[in-house]
């Protein structure tokens, strides 16, 4: 059991090291880190708690409530699945030290268990985060009064450190397939990318007609639960939650069975998996061709290109926000109606102008592209620096990588958007200036982050793209940016329509124009003390 | 070609990894870089191929300050670690394109060198594959033949010996000699003293940070042999 421990602590010392970055050094770099955990739990809870207050708010009255656990219980699960599936390729099977761990005198089993209740960890702050608010919104909407009594607390409490149980093991399984397809598939990534954009489509589109599904569950709340009976497990669960300690241990049973069957069938085959995972297809028939030359800029881009199309860890953490502009700007065309209606859900009528600007900004924050780049070039770096290029040339085709994406995708959105919306053209050029210049802006932030909180020598991608203190800066930083934007928008909206504009407008241009300076003067000799 | 003039290298914590050294490799050498492991050999390779920053001293490749002219003394200049890790999501053939790229070499040279050293290294069938998919010794290889393709002026290679079959070893000195008698300038380390005494030119031994002998190899070596000199200055036998 020591030995478990032991390894136990090298993996969180490993995750939380690549979230904090503080190696136990700098306290401000530490209380950075904590800072942007705090702010990804306060954003997980508040979007939760919205989801659970609409559906308890419909639920409730028919006494129903039973139905936003077994939702929210089905939305961690599923939401657990898809964020930890990637990591687990890269946590459970690719760790840079499998060759020295491997080599030590440890059962296997208790390597996989240490490794495995990493992703565990991962997929419980997921279950707390979705099933904990939705306590709250029951404690306070409930009209049976069943939230109240410190039973169902506990009982809320068992649920949500047993449901990441069956996350994990599903993740696993999920995850040991795509690492096995992806070393016998010559395209794997394009083969991953499409998996994730069709779940990626699905959630879009249940996102999309939440509203109307809402309605049709209040109405055919008994038809929906007694059909659901293939998802038995969370059936238990909400069940349990609301009162029934047998389900609840039914539930409990479910979770710890095939977590433990998977740990224990993994540690015997791990060593063959591994060997199989990473003895990738070859071809061994390359005839050279007349090759083409391209300049230095064109090559790095394309490296930069290769690395995040060719990654989709890379592509769906930090790419999504393109999807979702895309989305965005697609769906105001087709769906103009329902997302009028969708917005007026809200008590406070807010103007359509600033509201297009928040959700392009929003989706460009969730595009922290640049940000970890300089840490995954890591042991790779060695290239660049002995290559005969500006050291400021790396840091500004890191940057450019991310607008190339970034702002053709933000001017078809706002097109769109204003297409759609029927703005007028001094609107349409206010809302592409802001989100314009907000996504340059966000760029130059990104690659400061990446340089300010560098992680070269993690242990693999994942914790890079997924855990590094400089992605989630760079996504919840800029948000933040956002939120001061509107108080200024609401602030100039009382005095005159033009300063409402201006002065958000204003505080993009000073971002912009401070993060590229900052870039522009301390960026190469930040990058060379790397 | 690749002149160091009191350099100097002080690590964070006060540890001076080199210590006030001095070393001229002139064209159509092969200059050998022996000493003990963390007497700071490669750290002097590093900083000499400009991917170390370091404080004290001048570095100068072919009369380009690696310092103040980092991207003229760097165009001449190929750099190998004795562990090159290469982008594993490239397939050979691109890594080898996207450093042809970077050195602005033509698509007809590219297409030349890239033939006449991976055919030598036996390395033409796997370029098509994804480098993640190489062995160590492949990758080592990999970057042997795009350091030659770029004809440096002077080569540097941190342990260039460790991972290589005999014959790419054997091949490896032949187009060492070879860049050498076409006025390029190579400057190595090793532990394998063997092939230091009958393949380099010069010779400087490092011992905690600082050069303690350097010279020709004939006069260095004399009736001895290299392992002799060697233990002998590093108070071994």
């Amino acid at each position: 059991m020591k030995k478990f421990f032991v390894l136990l602590k090298v993996s969180i010392q490993s995750m939380l090291l690549s979230s904090t970055n503080s190696r136990g050094r700098s306290r401000k770099r530490a209380a950075t880190g904590l800072s942007a955990v705090f702010a990804i739990g306060f954003l997980g809870l508040y979007l939760s708690g919205l989801y659970s207050y609409m559906f308890m708010k419909a639920l409730a009255p028919v006494n129903m409530e039973v139905m936003v656990f077994i939702f929210m219980g089905m939305g961690a699960l599923v939401g657990g699945l898809l964020f930890t599936t990637f990591a687990v390729k890269g946590v459970v099977f690719g760790g840079k030290d499998n060759d020295l761990l491997l080599s030590m005198p440890v059962p296997t089993t208790l390597l996989v268990a240490s490794r495995v209740i990493a992703i565990y960890l991962e997929n419980l702050l997921f279950s707390i985060f979705v099933l904990i608010p939705a306590g709250v919104i029951c404690t306070f909407v409930t009209q049976n009064g069943v939230g109240h009594s410190l039973l169902f607390w506990l009982r809320l409490g068992i649920a949500a450190l047993a449901l990441p149980l069956l996350d994990t093991a599903l993740s696993v399984l999920s995850g040991a397939l795509v690492a096995f397809l992806s070393a016998r598939v010559s395209r794997g990534a394009l083969g991953q990318n499409i998996v994730t954009g069709i779940f990626m489509a699905v959630v879009f589109y249940f996102s999309f007609n939440l509203s109307s599904m809402i309605k049709n569950l209040t109405d055919n709340a008994t038809r929906v639960k007694n059909s659901l009976t293939w998802a038995a497990p969370v059936l238990w669960m909400g069940e349990g939650i609301m009162g029934d300690w047998g389900l609840l241990l039914a539930f409990v049973l479910c979770c710890i069975v095939p977590f433990a069957l998977v740990v224990v069938g993994l540690g015997r085959v791990y060593r063959q998996a591994v060997t199989a995972f990473f003895a990738q297809s070859t071809q061994n028939h390359y005839k050279l061709a007349p090759q083409t030359a391209s300049g230095q800029k064109k090559a790095l881009l394309k490296k930069e290109m290769q690395r995040f199309f060719g990654t989709p860890m890379y592509f769906w953490n930090a790419g999504i926000g393109l999807v979702m502009l895309l989305a965005a700007g697609a769906a105001s065309l087709v769906m103009k109606e329902k997302l009028l209606a969708y917005a007026q859900m809200s008590e406070i009528h807010l103007p359509l102008l600033p509201m297009a600007a928040a959700v392009i900004g929003f989706c460009l924050c969730i595009c922290p592209i640049a940000a970890p780049s300089v840490s995954l070039e890591g042991k790779y770096l060695w290239i660049l620096r002995e290559s005969p290029i500006e050291e400021s040339s790396l840091l500004w085709i890191k940057v450019g990588f991310q607008l190339l994406l970034t702002l053709p995708c933000t001017v078809i959105a706002g097109m769109c958007i204003s297409i759609a919306f029927g703005f007028a053209l001094w609107q349409t050029v206010a809302l592409l200036s802001a989100t314009l210049l907000f996504a340059v802006g966000h760029a130059a932030f990104g690659m400061l982050m990446g340089l300010c909180f560098p992680k070269l020598d993690a242990v693999n991608e994942t914790v890079i793209i997924k855990q590094s203190m400089a992605a989630v800066l760079a996504m919840f930083a800029p948000m933040a940016l956002l939120g001061i934007a509107a108080g200024l928008y609401y602030w100039g909206s009382k005095m005159a329509q033009w300063i409402a504009l201006a002065l958000p407008l204003m505080l993009f241009a000073v971002f912009a124009a401070v993060c590229s300076l900052i870039l522009a003067r301390q960026g190469t000799s930040m990058l060379r003390k790397l | 070609m690749l002149c160091i003039k009191h350099y100097s290298k002080t690590y964070p914590g006060g540890k001076k990894a080199v210590d006030d050294l001095s070393l001229h490799v002139r064209s159509g050498e092969i200059y050998g870089f022996i000493g003990h492991n963390g007497a700071g050999k490669t750290t002097t390779l590093r900083a000499a191929a400009g991917v170390m920053d370091f404080t004290e001293g001048t570095i100068t490749i072919d009369g380009h300050d690696i310092k103040k002219s980092p991207v003229q003394a760097k165009q001449v200049t190929a750099f190998l670690p004795d562990n090159p890790d290469i982008y594993e999501f490239m397939k050979g053939i691109d890594y080898l394109n996207f450093i042809a790229d970077l050195y602005d070499i033509s698509a007809g040279q590219r297409t030349a060198d890239i033939g006449k050293y991976s055919d030598a290294f036996e390395l033409t069938d796997d370029l098509g594959s994804p480098i993640g998919s190489y062995s160590h010794g492949m990758r080592q290889k990999l970057a042997l033949v795009s350091a030659f393709i770029r004809r440096p002026k002077l080569l540097i290679l941190d342990e260039p010996f460790v991972g290589l079959d005999p014959s790419a070893a054997y091949l490896m000195k032949g187009y060492l000699s070879e860049l050498c008698q076409n006025g390029s300038a190579v400057f190595f380390s090793t532990h394998v003293l063997e092939v230091a005494e009958k393949l380099c030119d010069q010779i400087a031994i490092i011992k905690n940070g600082k050069l303690v002998q350097s010279g020709p190899t004939a006069e260095l070596v004399g009736d001895s042999s290299l392992e002799n000199v060697f233990l002998e200055l590093e108070g071994e036998r």
